[in-house]
């Protein structure tokens, strides 16, 4: 090996400049002033250096300057924190890809080793900030940058395996960009649906190291393949080995929910929060569960924290709300919990979360004992989802179903209501679940757990019965079915894959058309929205376009 | 359950209770931190100023400013004993170009150095990669290096290379040497904390700690102090898997 002496009295690159927008955030004067001197002494044009005191004022400096650099403090008084505002500038889509986004600390947070989630910084730096420091930072962040661009862009375009073939070209020669580069490509072999590939990859890395990211990755290979067992060992000692490492901890409590060990789930999340107790969804999610162990007091104590961290946050959710409002109920304080549905309304004005919201009102009034109140909203729902036309998405179908069968409201409607939602996901454990203990409760145990049987193999058999007839060569037959089947499970993501694929391979043998074509895309359009980013739709997509583009 | 109802016994004596005393040290830690990050923050624009080394008390300054980064690293080192002892420390082993990362951890000393007229030499590949978390070494080496600058007469060698598989990274200096004392304690850096000499060990029994959670494959990492080397002075050598 040869070992070269180091040339210190130079830094290693100059950086450039030029034309170049920096924003400053910080809530104090004497940060501000002296991030702004370092910056200067780094080369940046004075009068291209723009400063804000808190989160509105950065937002609005960040609406009116495409900024190239932004340095921001992660605590910034009272209003948004550093992390809120830039979720809220990429969700608004204010910074593009090449703008370069510094954290700025007190000290490391758990949020930073995370480092793969969508809202996450370009670095965080540690205080007190010097310009050797701030220079090679910058420095190598602009290096990744450019060496991810190309591969950023084909992964926007989801032209994944563009993206691969470039990662494969510059893991050739970029020793510097390695690490990532090979975890990059582990990603897209994931979302690509690439199991057995992506699984020999992480392998190879797992031989040399013990990552983190590559064991997870696996674990999550072993999930798709319903290898529940072992997913559940493996992330165990990750998350053992490895405690900051939080997204082995969430995949951990994903994979119990799963399992239907729910306690453990509970303890994997306590731990999770204690660590870092900042994440809407992490918070959320806890809620959920302890709400489902009986833990009445925590699961509050965790919506409401939910709730007020996404007080300032693009992420906040409805169903963080929902939650808080049902944990105020079953905590028998039913004028908070209506005071929470009153602040939901007022967040959120879609037509779902209207259903969902007045749902549970119903259901608050029936637990305080307003049997008439309750009904009353039984009725009025019954009276939108019929007349309408309304179509509750799958929670809310369950809180509609579990309020008509709780206020004596029309019985029959639910079960259709629960039916259906069984018939859309049939292979959700989780949902099956849910059904099942909205017919508990209702003293319907028996009838429910024939309901849901019956239901859910009628369901499997229609699902596929495409596709059989397709692999016979029944091509038209096969079309036939999976139209039927879609017509009577239009929320089913099986369903929908499959019509795609059926129509696709149906104009594959008899040419296309634009109405068949049409019908393709509409299909995987649904299919996405009911679970974005499924490895299935991504191919089918591209079958699809291959299609199109050989017309 | 048991803390609350032995508050209550010793409150109707009379007594005050410190009640959650770390809890105020760690708080407190934090805001020394803060107010030591404005000082050195300060320091460092006033000696990058072009008339600095016209001042009278130049000298002064460059010395305040090293003490001020001493104070700001001893707290660093709490905090993170702290935090591990909680199991709460966000370790974040990640790959690293030795390269950048010698040259970024020294410039912080380059002032001092100059000053102070001691010889600083690093060796490294531009090519070696390795996984530590770079917070955590760059805390090591700025304090390996601290000590070799007391104890140096004007020379000192930062060397970093892949040996047997693992990581050597190397800071010697030209002195007298460690003690024997912390030698025969070698191998066990912990034992050997003398809380009544000079210096109180922190800083060495914050290495050790950090080399041990760096671990791959079945290995650990670990320090070993020597003395001898290339410059025949003290040696202090950590590896990491």
């Amino acid at each position: 090996m040869h070992i070269n002496p180091l040339d210190i009295s130079t830094p290693a690159t100059e950086l450039n400049f030029s034309g170049k927008n920096v924003l400053i955030v910080d809530d104090y004067m004497e940060m501000r002033s002296i991030l702004r001197d370092i910056l200067s002494s780094c080369g940046a044009e004075v009068k291209k250096i723009h400063m804000a005191t808190n989160g509105n004022e950065a937002i609005g400096w960040l609406k009116k300057v495409r900024f190239d650099i932004v340095l921001c403090d992660l605590i910034l008084g009272s209003g948004k924190n550093g992390q809120q505002v830039l979720e809220e500038a990429k969700h608004q889509s204010l910074v593009g890809p090449s703008c370069l986004w510094i954290m700025i600390t007190a000290e490391k947070t758990m949020e930073a080793v995370t480092g793969a989630a969508e809202y996450q910084p370009d670095a965080y730096l540690l205080k007190p900030v010097t310009e050797a420091s701030l220079r090679s930072r910058l420095v190598k962040i602009w290096t990744k940058k450019e060496a991810f661009a190309e591969i950023h862009k084909a992964m926007k375009q989801q032209d994944y395996s563009r993206a691969m073939s470039l990662c494969d070209q510059r893991l050739a020669a970029d020793k510097a960009h390695a690490a990532d580069l090979l975890r990059t490509k582990c990603d897209l072999l994931l979302v690509s649906g690439e199991y057995d590939r992506a699984k020999k990859v992480l392998e190879e890395i797992l031989a040399e190291r013990d990552l983190p990211w590559a064991k997870a990755a696996l674990a999550k290979i072993l999930l798709k393949k319903n290898d529940l067992d072992a997913a559940k060992n493996l992330l165990e000692e990750t998350a053992e080995a490895n405690p900051a490492y939080l997204e082995a901890q969430d995949l951990l409590a994903h994979t119990l929910q799963v399992m239907g060990d729910l306690e453990g789930a509970g303890n994997v999340l306590e731990r999770a929060v204690k660590l870092s107790p900042n994440s809407v969804t992490r918070q959320r999610n806890l809620g959920h569960v302890s709400m489902k162990l009986g833990k009445l007091e925590d699961a509050e104590r965790a919506f409401r924290k939910s709730v007020s961290l996404g007080e300032n946050s693009v992420l906040r959710t409805a169903d963080a709300y929902l939650g808080l409002a049902k944990a105020c109920s079953a905590n028998k304080n039913s004028e908070q919990a209506l005071k929470v549905l009153g602040q939901l309304n007022k967040s959120f004005a879609t037509d779902d979360v209207r259903v969902k919201a007045l749902a549970v009102e119903g259901m608050i009034h029936h637990q305080s004992g307003n049997a008439g109140k309750a009904k009353q909203i039984a009725d009025e729902l019954c009276q939108s989802i019929g007349n309408d036309g309304i179509q509750p998405d799958s929670d809310g179908a369950l809180e509609i179903a579990r309020l008509l069968m709780a206020a004596g409201g029309d019985k029959e409607r639910a079960i259709k209501l629960l039916q259906n939602e069984i018939k859309n996901n049939p292979e959700s454990a989780a949902l099956l679940r849910d059904v099942a203990e909205i017919f508990e409760q209702a003293g319907m145990g028996e009838e429910g757990s024939k309901l849901i049987e019956t239901s859910r193999q009628e369901a499997m058999l229609i699902m596929n019965r495409g596709v059989l007839l397709i692999s016979k060569g029944q091509y038209e037959e096969a079309l036939s079915a999976m139209r039927d089947a879609y017509a009577a499970m239009p929320a089913n993501i099986r369903v929908l894959l499959n019509l795609a694929y059926v129509i696709i391979t149906y104009m594959q043998k008899n040419g296309s058309t634009p109405e068949l074509i049409e019908e393709a895309r509409n299909s995987l359009r649904a299919a996405n929205e009911l679970s974005p980013g499924e490895p299935r739709f991504i191919r089918l997509t591209a079958s699809l376009n291959e299609l199109i583009a050989l017309k | 359950m048991i803390g609350i109802s032995n508050k209550k016994q010793t409150n109707t004596t009379n007594t005050p209770v410190v009640f959650n005393m770390a809890n105020f040290l760690v708080s407190s830690v934090h805001d020394m931190k803060n107010s030591v990050s404005m000082l050195i923050c300060g320091l460092d624009k006033v000696l990058t100023s072009v008339e600095a080394a016209e001042l009278s008390t130049h000298a002064e300054l460059v010395q305040m400013n090293h003490e001020a980064k001493r104070i700001n690293n001893r707290l660093i080192q709490l905090l993170t004993l702290y935090k591990l002892g909680q199991k709460i420390y966000p370790f974040d082993p990640q790959s690293v170009c030795l390269d950048d990362f010698l040259r970024t951890t020294v410039a912080q000393y380059a002032q001092l150095l100059k000053f102070r007229q001691i010889h600083l030499e690093v060796w490294v590949d531009p090519g070696l990669y390795w996984y530590f978390d770079e917070d955590l070494i760059s805390g090591v080496i700025g304090n390996a290096l601290n000590n070799a600058m007391r104890h140096t007469r004007d020379h000192i060698l930062i060397s970093a290379e892949e040996h047997d598989g693992q990581l050597m990274l190397r800071v010697e200096d030209d002195g007298d040497g460690y003690p024997p004392e912390l030698l025969e304690g070698n191998g066990n850096v912990m034992q050997s904390v003398d809380f009544h000499g000079g210096n109180t060990g922190l800083g060495l029994y914050f290495s050790a700690m950090v080399a041990r959670m760096h671990r791959n494959q079945g290995a650990q990492g670990d320090l070993c102090l020597e003395n001898g080397g290339s410059l025949q002075g003290a040696c202090f050598v950590l590896h990491l898997p």
